[in-house]
């Protein structure tokens, strides 16, 4: 039953996703355009952790769910694991992709981060945080189906690497 | 032969009832299914008594009333499938099998972009697909 479509499509989707709602649909508000996106993402890993957990046994703990996505629901999306699994043991974790695939074609420029601290910065930031809107929101979908919920935020402190803060809510 | 499935949400909420016998007594067919939801969550709950089997999905024979039988399914999303069945002699593998190929099929419905979660299911193509699914139940059974 599965159609495939080549992978520059979806990165070409996706681009196009961040651009609409940021320049178009809401132009002079952001948050407004990142919850959007978010939304869409967490129908999708809504979506998406039904069809991935359909093998396996029921997860016994919180932990076991994390492990599921940061290895298996990693792979079959992005065809690699999470490098970095961090926790506080109190119901945070910190995933942390060394190579996102969706953020590769973004150029990160080092002559504007060591020059000023504020303007450009934020807007090389926040442009590319709104392209971690959409994992943000599969994620979130994916563990809120399998009974966890939970607040995603994208965390880009060392590009080209990217971490994805889970917090449970208790 | 195959009187019944059913799909019940996370929240026990209904997601897709459907009986298969021309008689009339749907109503009493959904009384069996709501009362097994019941049994479902008393063994969910209730560890102690199967160790090995506390993470399978296939929850096997939930509880046998004077002429049917009902099996459960619990996916990894809460989700519970149910199927009552009046076949007197069921193998087990059969069950399971028909369990997975519905597993498929409501993974297909739901992955629809235009399903809300949480409501009824009312795409015709999976009811199709669940009505070649159970007829074909008692053929592989002989």
């Amino acid at each position: 039953m599965g159609r495939e479509v080549s992978e520059s499509c979806v990165e070409g989707l996706m681009m196009e996703v961040v651009s609409a709602y940021s320049s178009r649909l809401y132009p002079a508000k952001p948050d407004l355009a990142a919850r959007r996106i978010e939304a869409i993402g967490f129908q999708v890993g809504h979506q998406l952790s039904e069809r991935y957990t359909m093998e396996r046994p029921r997860f016994s703990d919180h932990l076991e769910a994390i492990k599921f996505i940061c290895k298996d629901f990693w792979s079959e999306l992005f065809k690699k694991q999470i490098d970095n699994l961090k926790t506080n043991h109190r119901g945070t974790f910190v995933l942390q992709d060394n190579r996102f695939r969706w953020l590769t074609r973004i150029s990160i420029d080092p002559s504007t981060e060591s020059t000023d601290e504020s303007t450009p910065d934020n807007n090389a930031a926040q442009a590319t945080n709104m392209h971690l809107y959409f994992p943000c929101g599969i994620i979130r979908g994916a563990l809120t189906n399998l009974g966890i919920p939970c607040a995603v935020s994208p965390d880009i402190s060392n590009l080209p690497a990217c971490s994805f803060v889970v917090r449970i809510k208790a | 032969m195959i009187v019944c499935v059913a799909v019940v949400g996370n929240q026990n909420n209904p997601v897709y009832l459907q009986s298969f016998t021309e008689a009339d007594d749907a109503l009493k067919l959904h009384h069996i299914v709501h009362c097994s939801l019941d049994v479902i969550d008393e063994r969910v709950n209730n560890p102690k008594r199967s160790g090995p089997t506390l993470n399978e999905t296939f929850l096997g024979l939930l509880y046998p009333t004077e002429n049917y039988k009902v099996y459960g399914y619990l996916t990894n999303t809460k989700v519970k499938f149910i199927m009552v069945t009046t076949d007197l002699d069921v193998k087990d593998a059969d069950v399971r099998n028909f369990f997975r190929r519905f597993h498929a099929a409501y993974v297909d419905a739901v992955s629809n972009p235009f399903h809300v979660p949480g409501k009824k299911i009312t795409s015709k193509s999976f009811a199709e697909r669940v009505s070649v699914i159970v007829k074909s139940f008692g053929s592989t059974a002989a």
